[in-house]
């Protein structure tokens, strides 16, 4: 396992005072933060950045992992010392402390933390599991038409000896018909396990949609461009047109122009009510690379009289 | 069940989350939501009423947002929903650029 040095992760000496670290921790986090961060692996580095702040700003698991980063060895596999755990008692929940989801924390925190909430015996009391949150994306025809998706999750659960234990499991989910980005589907009982015979927490999955650069989203509506040759725009036509959810036969009307938005009813993801698919006109000029090409246009040059400046009083 | 089961969930909007739903998918009290919707930062207020106390998933998502920028910045809750108004509003103008598709920058 590989160690993990906090104090690197969030940039302060290992003699950093309670202030300074706290002064670091959001300064990581402002850059960091999914919402707002434009580095691509922001949603990494915050879940690292919250780890480590969840070691550092406690001064109990602070002075547990300077005993265990005392022993470590740099370039060496680190393992926590058999006698880890011991010595040590902690005051908050442990693992599943005010930091979020520990669920998200690392091998190497389960493998230091893990055993805290141990006290935390079966039999004690019931309580009701933790519920999670992960993100899943699908294909914008998965909101169409439904879709089972297979998605892998890591998570920590409790053996049964009480010590948090870092497993993968994989699930297929039904997506359903109509779901919109950013919705989430709620999946019962796949959360964390009870405490002492409580239930077990939900999974809610977050719904977001795989970027597709023929289509844009808004809400249940799609808008799609709509590539057209200047005499389908011009005299009007019928043309066969890749959609979400199939081909469909679409009447260009005579006299269009580029930026000309054609509805199709009810065409978007379906709902209560069904959203519309829009479908931008963007004409497209055929290349004047043959001979024959060339001929065609300098045609029109001589035949049309065509002023597109002529608004610019050009 | 088996690796091969698959599973059916509920789509959140077509169900509602009760207040102690909400509380238990934030990992939060159900005092702190009750807090936040009645200054008026998460849920439906009108009129300086609350009309009900079911939540979306777009309420859900809110929620998680507030947390985040309490916990990570030592927000009050003033703030945190500054932020998250922000936030959204950001979000909605990049919607609305995307959806006459216009570039980001």
């Amino acid at each position: 396992m590989e160690f993990r040095n906090y104090y690197q992760i969030l940039d302060v000496a290992k003699t950093a005072t309670a202030e300074e670290i706290r002064k670091a921790y959001r300064k990581q986090a402002r850059k960091y933060h999914p919402d707002v961060s434009k580095e691509p692996d922001a949603e990494m580095r915050m879940k690292e950045v919250n780890e480590a702040n969840a070691v550092l700003s406690d001064p109990e698991k602070r002075a547990a992992y300077d005993q265990a980063g005392s022993r470590y060895r740099p370039g060496e596999e680190f393992q926590p010392p058999p006698d880890w755990g011991t010595g040590f008692e902690y005051s908050g929940d442990g693992a599943s402390g005010a930091y979020g989801d520990s669920a998200e924390f690392s091998d190497f925190f389960s493998s230091l933390f893990g055993q805290a909430g141990g006290g935390r015996g079966a039999g004690e009391h019931r309580a009701r599991g933790g519920d999670h949150h992960a993100k899943v994306m699908i294909e914008l025809a998965d909101a169409y038409n439904g879709a089972v998706q297979t998605i892998t999750l890591r998570a920590a659960r409790l053996d049964p000896a009480g010590h948090v234990v870092t497993e993968e499991r994989t699930l297929k989910v039904q997506i359903p018909k109509g779901v919109r980005e950013g919705q989430h589907i709620r999946l019962a009982g796949q959360g964390s396990p009870g405490f002492g015979g409580g239930a077990a927490g939900d999974l809610y999955l977050e719904v977001h949609f795989r970027p597709d650069p023929r289509y844009r989203v808004e809400g249940r509506d799609i808008h799609e461009s709509l590539p057209v040759t200047p005499w389908e725009a011009a005299l009007g036509a019928t043309i066969e047109v890749p959609t979400p959810a199939g081909s469909v036969r679409v009447n260009v009307p005579s006299g269009s122009q580029t930026g000309r938005k054609l509805r199709l009813k009810e065409r978007g993801i379906p709902g209560k009510p069904h959203g519309d698919l829009y479908l931008v006109l963007e004409v497209v000029l055929p290349p004047a690379a043959t001979d024959k090409a060339r001929q065609l246009y300098e045609t029109m040059a001589r035949e049309m009289d065509f002023n597109p400046r002529q608004g610019m009083g050009a | 069940m088996t690796r091969d089961d698959i599973l059916a969930g509920v789509l959140l909007d077509e169900v509602a989350l009760s207040l102690d739903e909400m509380a238990c998918a934030c990992a939060v009290e159900p005092n702190w939501v009750v807090e936040r919707v009645e200054a008026g930062f998460l849920g439906d207020v009108s009129l300086g009423q609350i009309t009900r106390w079911q939540f979306t998933s777009t309420e859900l998502a809110r929620a998680r947002r507030l947390i985040a920028v309490e916990r990570d910045f030592d927000a009050n809750p003033e703030l945190a929903a500054l932020v998250a108004d922000l936030i959204e509003e950001v979000e909605r103008l990049k919607a609305r650029l995307n959806a006459a598709g216009l570039p980001l920058a």
